[in-house]
């Protein structure tokens, strides 16, 4: 054993550390910085609406009844063409999350037969209190698009006939 | 009359058994009908035959029922269930079949002859109470045979102690409201019983449980026609005439391409060619004979070739070709004629005339209805023949009644003896 | 024992009735065949082509009539098509082939021809999750359609056939279960097919749409979400409901019934009643239950629901801890000593009237029975025997329906009478005018209001009607309330009883009397020793009264003219009534959702109900608040258990001898099975898991003599010139508290009417739909005309619980 070895061997570490300051830094700075999530990500949940605004949940339960951390609440009510939610013969009147719940499976948007929950890209979730952790319909739902495509509005009578909106086969 | 009146040549009958008007003017005519051995066979029956001698008469004659399935006639009559009572007979003249026309003309212009038949089939089964079930737009032939009827009773051939004898008959018209599924005896006595016209459940079969649950015969309005000739002249006449398998004459509705449509009287066993070229006149155009309809729409469509059209049309023989000789509508189509638009034609009529009773036939002429609409209208693929021919199969043996069945027959039977036509229609 | 016969079933040998249908036999094997058509209870029609199998008969030899044998076994011969399993019936040696190839393509066809024209709204259809053409394309579908969507028939999609029952007209696969339910069950041909092929629809035939008391049902039976009821459209999806069995409380009949329930946004966060369903018991309801007991349930949610104990302090109520009141309450039932009374109803269950008796007794005090029909008494002795059920009674059997209209006062006794008459039993109707059930009787006898008694007499005597009766396998007769009031229906039971007693009717099962209450549990208040009284309002005036479960202020302006002068009143109710707003004491109970119990139903059978959503804000049981009140009163009465309370009520009434609530549990097999998955077979009705009840055993089949106690008939009331009969009718949807709060069923309840004969209603110059001012005995109320030609020139039917207080027979003045 050489008495320069362990010197070599500080240095070899040393070198080591010193090749990486050179290298790009793997941390972000988050919250000023926050690292693009990948397509496939699982995030807080977002309600969709169609591009009239009206809301895209029929408020058929599935999703609830897919949760297997019962994180879901929904409970249904009848839409008329006076106070028109959806396009359907009914919509979700409570539609809550209780984010503690929810171990972000996915589970819901796979069960949803219009494609209205989707797990969006939001991480940032945070409560207070375990109350303010269920996320109500208000919350979930997108915002519209204009200010005159807000849901519940008065629509002529006659448009909306079919109890669930016609779809297509999911894209992806 | 016996004997003489009836000549043969040339296997033409020179003489009319059933449209005796062509023979003899006004036989719609009481005294005329009567002049020439009207009811004489009643008469005599009621008077000096028992019941069942009667239905031995038509059992031994081989008189095949006329409404299309060609069950023997006295062998019916005999299966009544003599433990239930009362008895009822009914005629069925729904005549609803496209292409077939001829009950209509026996009903108008010899409607004697037919209630006579209806009397002897009440008296052979012991009926008191007959019916006429109508379609609904024969409402003149019906208002017509009323008149018959009266007069009939009148004269005493109908009413209470016929001809001194403990025996009393009524016959009554009924008409129905233009559904083709009435055509249907258990549809018909479901109708005349006044709920909707739909079939029932077979069986019990109507000899047992029939109007208003009681044992009912019912044949079509030529087979009881056929029944007083039969008595008068007795079963080895009858028999004479015919095939061996089918007794008698026919009368043959011919339409669609040929010159000269028309009902014919004809004896079993006279060939199609005979049919279309000496009595219709051959096809219009002197174009070649395509496919033959030997049954109206819901008969199979059968590929015409030299052999086709010198078969002797009989139950026995038409069946050789793959299809029924049934109510022996005989449809002609020649070669301008593309398949895809007769069954095009026969769905949309099954599906308007299917009752919706049972799931297939409701729902698979419905889906049927549109694939050869797609067909038709060139929109189709060969895709859509395929799954036109798997859904007509499908429907095949699982419907509740002959009307479903029968829907099938014109497209299982065109597009696999035919499928030149569709791969013409559709799109590649 | 009719013949039996044994067939094989895939491989399975079962040995059945003869006559089954193979549908059937398979089900009892444990085999299930799909079905949408087929019911159990309804005709075979073959429609829907659904239960397509393969069947073959052992082959027989013509000239021998011998079966002809292969390798030491029948030689079977398969017919060529398939057929359908559930309108053939078994035959000796028969085979049944279900899972083979060709028998599942037969199915498989039928589910995709029925897919075409069926609308995918599962997610939001009513009947998704408890479907049986979900279920059914699950198991035997295609997955994928050939059919182009685009191709698909549309139809109204929302149709109300009534106000109660809604139609998808898209949904219906044209099974006419529903108007064959009409038809044959109920004999009420409401609904009817309209068009034909694919374009037929169910329509409603009736005005006003689907009239008839039983639409409910049509929704269980239906296959599809086609009917949907108006009461529970998009309430909730089945998979999220629980469920408890429950005894229905409307009527004498006692339904089984299952409650529904979930936790709900929209009630606060409450768990509440979504629906009632049907839950099976041959012997009582089959499968069926009536709209008042599937949609009046709202009541036991009401806003009005009593959640706090309160007491009267300067002339206001305010709310007080359950000590206080209970000892309130205690301190003036004592100081009253033998002015102490007990009004309680039979909306009360078993357990709650034996406290308030026993709490009666033990103070000195009375418990009288709120009700305007006599005869439990008699009902007790000569009642219909343990065993009965109503359901067996046919060819041979006579049953006697006495002032009473079934229809409107027990509609399930209605339809299982109706159906014992299909199946011949010979049905005798007396009433005055024509009911219902007249249709479907052999002889329909009519007399006079005020004549019952006279009219029940006579019968005895010799006649082809009575002959029939007397010489009846078994005979029942039902005794009710119409025009009739506390001594009336006490001397008509009793005339009743004797006719039964003469003609040798009586103890034995389906032999006896049968009383149609107008509450769920006069029987059960009988039985524990209260009884009606007469004139009630003397009875109550000046004394300290206890009221249980009854609005006699609302009822009837005398009866709150008595309470006035009462000494002191303590109500214990589930609702703020008229009466609580008097009470010195109000007692929040809790309703039959809220707690266990059992009643007593008119065939006197003991039946357990179980709690099924959280009590009301504080309220207790009944006989919890009897006991603590006992308890401040130094006497003690059972008030933890409830199923202790009922040993000791079994221990001291003889009738409940060996009762308890294990036994009351008990289930035995039942046919037809329904309620497990397979919704398609028997509809969504419950199976019975939690008790078919015991019948009490009357004292006439114990044995002993038999003596009936003969009742003095007060004069039939003649009224004056210028005066009407009036005489009280029962209405099946009235304004009693525990409807009311049902909105759905507000149109059916109507306004208060009073039925007048053509020619009365001429002389008093009014017609049909006029409103007139009715008047007697000091009561007075507005009411709508309604032309009856079926009722006698002298009289006017004035309907009970519509708002004017009738409880007998009085002369009244019309205007």
């Amino acid at each position: 054993m050489s008495v320069l070895e362990p010197v070599v061997e500080l240095v070899r570490g040393l070198g080591q550390t010193f090749r990486y300051l050179f290298d790009r830094p793997v941390t972000y700075q988050y919250p000023e910085q926050k690292r693009e999530v990948r397509p496939r990500f699982r995030g807080r949940h977002v309600l969709k609406r169609y591009d009239n605004g009206l809301e895209k949940c029929i408020g058929c339960s599935l999703c609830a009844a897919a949760c297997p951390a019962d994180a879901i609440f929904v409970e249904a009510s009848e839409n008329t063409d006076e106070k028109r939610f959806s396009p359907g013969e009914r919509y979700a009147s409570t539609y809550e999350i209780n984010m503690l719940r929810c171990i972000y499976c996915g589970f819901c948007e796979d069960a949803c037969p219009t494609e209205a929950i989707v797990l969006g890209d939001n991480y940032e979730l945070s409560f207070t209190d375990r109350r303010s952790a269920i996320y109500p319909k208000e919350m979930l739902l997108e915002p519209v698009p204009t200010v005159d495509m807000t849901t519940p509005r008065k629509v002529e009578t006659g448009v909306y006939k079919r109890s669930v909106p016609e779809m297509k086969d999911p894209t992806d | 009359m016996k004997g003489k009146s009836f000549l043969w040549q040339n296997k033409r009958l020179m003489a009319h058994i059933l449209f005796r008007h062509r023979d003899i003017p006004d036989i719609n005519k009481l005294d005329v009908y009567k002049k020439n051995g009207g009811f004489a066979a009643l008469k005599n029956a009621v008077t000096k035959m028992k019941p069942a001698e009667v239905t031995d008469v038509v059992k031994n004659s081989g008189l095949r029922g006329r409404g299309g399935a060609g069950f023997p006639t006295g062998m019916k009559w005999s299966f009544m269930d003599s433990k239930s009572w009362p008895h009822y007979v009914l005629a069925n003249a729904d005549e609803s079949e496209p292409g077939t026309f001829k009950d209509r003309e026996i009903m108008e212009n010899n409607p004697f002859q037919f209630l006579e038949g209806v009397a002897l089939a009440s008296y052979a089964v012991g009926a008191n109470l007959a019916y006429v079930y109508l379609r609904g737009e024969f409402w003149q032939v019906a208002a017509f045979l009323d008149e018959k009827l009266a007069e009939m009773e009148d004269a005493g051939y109908l009413g209470e102690n016929l001809f001194g004898t403990d025996y009393s008959l009524k016959i009554h018209t009924h008409l129905g409201a233009g559904a083709y599924i009435c055509g249907e005896e258990t549809a018909l006595m479901e109708s005349l019983e006044g709920k909707r016209g739909q079939p029932r459940v077979r069986p019990p079969f109507p000899p047992s449980v029939g109007l208003y649950g009681k044992p009912t015969v019912i044949n079509n309005v030529e087979t009881l026609t056929n029944v007083p000739l039969i008595l008068a002249n007795g079963a080895d006449w009858y028999k004479s005439m015919g095939t061996a398998d089918s007794a008698g004459v026919k009368i043959f509705s011919l339409s669609g391409r040929v010159r000269k449509p028309g009902n014919y009287e004809l004896p079993f066993g006279t060939t199609f060619r005979q049919l279309i070229y000496e009595n219709g006149g051959g096809v219009q155009d002197g174009r070649p004979v395509k496919a033959i309809m030997p049954a109206g729409a819901s008969s199979s469509l059968i590929v015409v070739d030299d052999k086709t059209l010198d078969t002797p049309m009989d139950y026995a023989f038409v069946r050789t070709l793959g299809a029924d000789l049934g109510s022996a509508s005989v449809i002609v189509i020649d070669d301008t004629v593309s398949i895809d638009w007769v069954i095009n034609k026969t769905i949309h009529f099954f599906k308007h005339e299917s009752c919706g009773k049972c799931t297939p036939c409701r729902e698979g002429n419905y889906w049927m209805r549109h694939l050869t609409e797609r067909i038709h209208s060139g929109n189709g693929y060969s895709t859509d023949v395929d799954l036109l021919l798997n859904v007509a199969k499908q429907m095949q043996g699982k419907c509740l009644c002959a009307l479903g069945e029968f829907s099938t027959m014109a497209v299982v039977t065109g597009i696999e003896r035919f499928p030149q036509d569709f791969k013409k229609a559709v799109k590649a | 024992m009719s013949k039996q016969v044994t067939l094989t079933i895939d491989g399975k040998q079962i040995t059945v009735p003869d006559g089954t249908l193979v549908a059937d036999a398979a089900k009892l094997a444990g085999i299930d065949i799909p079905v949408f058509c087929h019911h159990p209870k309804l005709e075979p029609v073959g429609m829907c082509r659904m239960c397509l199998v393969e069947i073959g008969r052992p082959m027989f030899d013509r000239a021998t009539g011998q079966i002809v044998m292969e390798n030491g076994q029948p030689k079977i011969q398969f017919m060529p098509k398939l057929e359908t399993a559930c309108t053939n019936p078994v035959s000796e040696g028969m085979v049944v082939l279900t899972q083979t190839a060709k028998a599942k393509e037969g199915q498989k066809g039928t589910v995709e021809f029925l897919l075409t024209s069926h609308p995918l709204d599962c997610p939001i259809c009513d009947k998704g999750g408890e479907c049986p053409l979900q279920n059914l394309t699950m198991e035997h579908g295609p997955g994928k359609s050939r059919f182009i969507y685009d191709e698909k028939l549309h139809l109204d999609k929302q149709v109300p056939l009534g106000e109660l029952i809604w139609l998808d007209r898209e949904r219906c696969i044209q099974c006419a279960r529903c108007i064959r339910f009409q038809d044959e069950i109920a004999g009420e041909a409401v609904l009817g097919f309209d068009e034909r092929g694919r374009n037929t629809q169910i329509v409603s035939l009736s005005d006003p749409g689907f009239d008839s008391v039983f639409s409910g049902n049509t929704t269980d039976i239906c296959p599809v979400g086609a009917l949907t009821t108006a009461d529970f459209r998009f309430g909730a999806r089945p998979w999220e409901l629980k469920a408890q069995a429950s005894i229905c409380t409307q009527c004498p009949v006692g339904c089984n019934t299952t409650l529904n329930t979930r936790r709900e946004a929209k009630a606060g966060g409450d768990i509440v009643i979504k629906r009632v369903m049907p839950r099976q018991n041959e012997e009582v309801n089959e499968i069926w239950l009536c709209d008042k007991g599937r949609f009046a349930h709202h009541y036991v949610g009401s806003k009005k629901r009593l959640a706090r104990p309160q007491i009267r302090k300067d002339e206001k109520l305010a709310r007080a801890s359950w000590d206080a009141a209970t000892k309130l309450a205690a301190e003036n039932f004592s100081a009253s000593k033998k002015d102490f009374v007990i009004l309680a109803s039979g909306r009360l269950a078993n357990e709650d009237l034996f406290n308030l008796k026993s709490l009666a007794d033990h103070a000195g005090g009375r418990a009288i029975l709120y009700s305007d029909m006599g005869g439990g008494d008699l009902t007790a002795l000569v009642g219909v025997g343990a065993g009965t059920n109503l359901g067996k009674l046919g060819e041979g059997d006579a049953i006697l329906v006495v002032a009473s209209d079934l229809y409107e006062e027990a509609p399930i006794w209605y339809l299982r009478v109706k159906q014992a008459a299909d199946r011949g039993a010979a049905l005798i109707v007396a009433n005055p005018r024509e009911t219902k059930l007249d249709k479907f009787a052999k002889f329909s006898i009519r007399y006079s209001y005020g004549d019952e008694v006279k009219a029940v007499n006579d019968f005895g005597k010799k006649s082809k009607i009575s002959d029939e009766f007397a010489k009846a396998k078994n005979a029942i007769v039902f005794f009710g309330s119409e025009g009739l009031g506390l001594n009336g229906t006490s001397a008509v039971a009793s005339a009743c009883a004797d006719l039964l007693k003469e003609t040798g009717h009586i103890g034995r099962a389906s032999n006896g009397l049968i009383g149609v209450w107008q509450r769920a549990n006069d029987q059960g208040a009988w039985e524990v020793g209260l009884q009606p009284e007469e004139d009630l309002a003397k009875a109550l005036k000046g004394k300290a009264v206890y009221i249980v479960g009854t609005d006699p202020v609302g009822d009837d302006p005398k009866l709150a003219k008595a309470l006035e002068g009462a000494e002191f009143v303590a109500v214990q109710d589930i609702l703020e009534t008229a009466t609580t707003e008097i009470a010195d004491v109000v007692l929040p109970a809790q309703a039959f959702s809220e707690r266990e119990g059992t009643f007593t139903s008119g065939e006197r059978r003991v039946q357990r109900f179980y709690a099924a959503v959280p009590p009301t804000g504080d309220s207790k049981p009944d006989f919890v608040i009897t006991s603590m009140i006992a308890k401040q009163m130094n006497i003690v009465l059972e008030g933890t258990s409830v199923s202790v309370v009922f040993d000791i009520l079994a221990n001291s009434i003889e009738a409940f001898t060996d009762l308890s609530y294990a036994k009351l549990a008990e289930v035995r097999p039942q046919w037809p099975i329904v309620g497990r998955g397979d919704v398609y077979y028997g509809g969504t009705t419950y199976e019975n898991k939690h008790g078919l009840g015991v019948q009490l055993v009357p004292a006439a089949q114990v044995g002993g003599t038999v003596r009936i106690p003969k009742v003095k008939k007060e004069a039939v009331l003649r009224p004056k010139e210028k005066e009407l009969l009036a005489v009280p009718v029962n209405k099946l949807y009235d304004r009693g508290v525990t409807v009311s709060p049902a909105e759905l069923l507000d149109e059916r309840v109507g306004e208060a009417t009073v039925s007048l004969h053509p020619e009365a209603a001429e002389r008093l110059g009014v017609e049909a739909g006029a409103r007139v001012k009715i008047s007697f005995d000091g009561v007075s109320g507005e009411a709508v005309v309604k032309i009856d030609d079926t009722i006698s020139a002298g009289v006017a039917l004035v309907p009970r619980s519509m708002g004017i207080a009738i409880k007998e027979p009085v002369a009244a003045k019309v205007k």
